[in-house]
């Protein structure tokens, strides 16, 4: 992981990549108890970039391939871990990059999503992984709800999420 | 549920939660330990056995097949 960080801290310092967080169950670790996974979700902005309409990950895959990493179908292999580089599906993927938190692992630096930007999301894949998520993030205790709730309006998710408690945790709309 | 399984599941919560207190290095060392243990059950005999079977269920699973060890 701390390779998959400093390949991160590479790319931004060589202007390749802007912003960026780690999301999935990587992200979730930082907030819970630590969650198996086979891959890391790196959240890349392209905000700013000359044609946003024509996002191309290609300049993370140039680089990296130069830097001799090899790829494994989208994601590319970094000191054992598959990584995926993702851009933003919408406007709450975006906030999820600029909100996101700055921590370290073994003095790299690292950005993580927040809890509530990280449930928000689940919420809006809305598998039944991302459903067991949200719960154990529930459980943890670790979710500010006033926050979450805003997020929520911000981004038209507030019937989705009451549909999610009246479905898993029993609250009625 | 009688007492016994409630303290089952006590130290279970209890012990989630003392996980999650530790420091995100300390909790990327463990992710990195349960990978690679999920990979080493991936690759054993047993998992190699169910081959497309395995396979064939994950496709079908709504759960991610990305954690299964066998898949």
């Amino acid at each position: 992981m701390k390779e998959t960080l400093e390949a991160i801290r590479g790319m931004k310092a060589e202007n390749i990549i802007g912003a960026y967080a780690i999301g999935g169950a990587v992200g979730a670790t930082f907030y819970l108890e630590p969650l198996a996974t086979m891959d890391v979700d790196v959240f890349v902005s392209f905000k700013g970039q000359a044609d946003s309409a024509l996002i191309s990950l290609a300049p993370i895959s140039s680089y990296l391939k130069a830097k001799g990493y090899g790829f494994r179908g989208e994601y590319a292999i970094i000191g054992g871990w598959p990584v995926q580089f993702l851009p933003p599906a919408d406007a709450l993927g975006e906030e999820a990059i600029a909100e996101a938190v700055d921590t370290e692992v073994e003095g790299v630096p690292a950005r993580v999503m927040t809890a509530e930007h990280l449930v928000a999301l689940a919420l809006q894949l809305g598998r039944a992984k991302d459903h067991a998520r949200i719960l154990q993030f529930i459980d943890a205790g670790v979710l500010d709800a006033g926050k979450l709730d805003a997020i929520l309006a911000r981004h038209g998710l507030t019937a989705k999420w009451a549909g999610f408690e009246q479905r898993f945790l029993g609250r009625s709309k | 549920m009688n007492d016994k399984m409630r303290a089952i599941l006590e130290s279970k919560r209890l012990e989630r939660n003392r996980l999650a207190l530790l420091p995100f290095a300390e909790k990327i060392r463990l992710l990195e330990k349960l990978r690679d243990r999920d990979l080493a059950i991936g690759n054993s005999a047993l998992c190699q056995a169910r081959g497309s079977r395995a396979g064939r269920a994950s496709m079908l699973r709504e759960t991610d097949a990305g954690n299964n060890p066998c898949s």
